[in-house]
């Protein structure tokens, strides 16, 4: 028995040595061909991790326009819905009907080409020249024209939700309807609105990426040409992956925030 | 996000204000109510004249007239469906009324329409007429996202103008009259419920209004919280401040009132001095009434 541990000594004549240093070579083989493995996502060319990371910032660009103007839209429609006469009522709801109806894809694709050529008609027709509309404020125009439809039933919800007994006491104790609503109920709002509206947000993060169909670099787009350049799919679409997990999971940070602020009046429900 | 309409100045005169903080002194002991003397000033403090409501077919107010002069406390009591709360809600126009006329300090609220279509012709009157109607509700209705301080300085700043410390500064002593001095930091889904409505009375009065206007401000609460509100507004009556007041709180409304006036199905079937009515009702119905309810 102890002869046969001797073959395993650390010095020759024993073997466990070179045992070793072919474990510390394989290490560094794969150390090193997992250097090379990520070197395409290396930032600076010829590595392509700098144009995912311009594809990722071009993505929020667009996100965050979007559900701005999706916010605004939503909000018009909702007050629209609750407070319209029957023509503005009957519009929003073939708004939020149509949009909710179709799925996006086909909607970008609609509102990409007919949008600009509307636009471009219109130039046309004052006797303007044709413009080339850029790919960011075509995006934000689409997805938030989108965004607009769910919006508006999420703030209208939300609106329904507010106790009436405290908008009551707004009216009651002299505030102007339009001071009632910017002081009162759209405070007492955002609690409803808050989950529909975080996921709102992680939905157009993700909406970007149809816009890769109609030629925008963002995150996606990106990360199908850096695939396409270098032939490593897995590489790419891992790494496109992980950011947009890493915007979810900061998004929804910030949205737990809010949250926690706009609920600060009411007792933690466990 | 200023008021641009209503200066500080036209109708929160210093005169009211200097009152307010003498009668201060006044609220701290809740003594029992003596005889309440009835003030025969020359004009009445808050006149309604012949309302109608109608909800639909249904009329829930065939006619209703009521004077208060400065100081009166009015009770309306009368059995659910007597349209007591109606009546209330109609005076600060949450009710739009069918027909008949309100008056507040001898103006007249303007309305044009009629019918099912009646409503207010001048909306900044009506708000400027609501500032000065302190209404507290059944179910308190403080703005769950502010806490009791901002709920008492909310209509002073937004609606009076009055400048942010000023309001404060009155809030955080009115808070200390109704005993919630040290709750102002809590937001109103804390407190209990009489708490709340000590709240709800608190941000009414912080408006130094004219007519304070109370509908059911016990009816929601635990028996054993009532005592601490009616303890509230009686200190209240006994400032010397005009209220209507809705009640069930037979008892309570004998005692704090100098009128009692008892609606049946959208009428007043009797009217009169507390002491009158309760030892001599002339009403069968109102006998009956006090008989066996309370």
């Amino acid at each position: 028995m102890e002869n046969a541990l001797d073959l395993l000594a650390l010095s020759p004549p024993g073997w466990g040595g070179n045992l070793l240093r072919g474990l510390w070579s394989t290490f560094q083989t794969t150390l090193h061909s997992m250097e090379n493995a990520l070197e395409p996502l290396a930032l600076s060319p010829p590595g392509w991790g700098g144009n995912l990371l311009r594809g990722l910032w071009s993505t929020f660009q667009i996100a965050a326009g979007a559900y701005a103007l999706g916010l605004t839209l939503g909000l018009f429609g909702a007050f629209g819905k609750i407070y319209g006469g029957p023509v503005l009522r009957g519009t929003l709801a073939v708004y939020t009907t149509v949009i909710r109806a179709v799925p996006e894809l086909v909607l970008i694709l609609l509102l990409y080409y007919l949008g600009t050529d509307l636009l471009n008609i219109a130039l046309t027709s004052m006797g303007f020249e044709r413009i080339d509309i850029s790919g960011l404020w075509a995006g934000i125009y689409v997805i938030g024209f989108v965004q607009g439809a769910y919006s508006t039933e999420v703030l209208r919800g939300a609106f329904q939700a507010v106790p009436f007994g405290q908008i009551e006491a707004a009216r009651a104790i002299g505030m102007s309807a339009f001071k009632a609503h910017w002081r009162i109920i759209l405070p007492a709002m955002v609690p409803f609105a808050i989950p529909g509206l975080a996921n709102l947000w992680l939905i157009a993060t993700k909406e970007t990426a149809l816009l890769a169909v109609v030629g925008f670099s963002e995150l996606a787009l990106e990360t199908k040409q850096a695939a396409g350049a270098t032939k490593s799919y897995f590489l790419f679409y891992c790494a496109a992956g992980a950011l947009y997990l890493l915007l979810s999971l900061v998004s929804t940070g910030v949205f737990s925030l809010v949250e926690r602020h706009f609920r600060r009046g009411q007792p933690q429900q466990s | 996000m200023r008021s641009k309409g209503y200066a500080l100045s036209s109708y929160c005169c210093p005169v009211r204000i200097l009152l307010h903080s003498e009668a201060l002194a006044s609220l701290t002991a809740y003594g029992n109510m003596t005889e309440k003397p009835h003030s025969n000033g020359p004009s009445a403090t808050l006149e309604v004249q012949d309302l109608h409501k109608s909800f639909g077919e249904l009329e829930v107010l065939k006619g209703v007239s009521m004077t208060a002069r400065e100081g009166d406390v009015v009770s309306i009591i009368g059995s659910s469906g007597s349209g007591k709360s109606t009546f209330l809600r109609c005076i600060n126009l949450l009710e739009m009324p069918t027909s008949g006329s309100i008056r507040l300090s001898g103006e007249e609220l303007k309305f044009k329409g009629s019918g099912a279509k009646r409503m207010a012709a001048d909306k900044k009157q009506v708000t400027r007429l609501r500032s000065q109607l302190g209404m507290v509700f059944q179910s308190f209705n403080l703005w769950q996202h502010m806490s009791v301080l901002q709920n008492v300085m909310e209509g002073q700043v937004q609606v009076l103008g009055v400048p942010k410390a000023e309001a404060r500064e009155r809030a955080e002593s009115i808070l200390q009259r109704v005993g919630l001095y040290e709750k102002r930091d809590q937001y109103p889904a804390f407190l209990s419920g009489g708490q709340q409505q000590r709240a709800a009375i608190a941000r009414a009065v912080a408006m130094e209004p004219k007519v304070m206007l109370f509908d059911e401000p016990t009816s929601a609460l635990d028996p054993e919280l009532v005592g601490e509100v009616l303890k509230v507004i009686r200190g209240l009556a006994e400032e010397g401040r005009t209220m209507i007041l809705v009640t069930h709180e037979m008892k309570f409304a004998r005692d704090v009132s100098s009128e009692v006036v008892y609606l049946h199905e959208g009428r007043v079937e009797e009217r009169g001095a507390p002491g009158d009515v309760f030892n001599n009702p002339s009403s069968e119905r109102f006998a009956a009434f006090i008989q066996t309810d309370h």
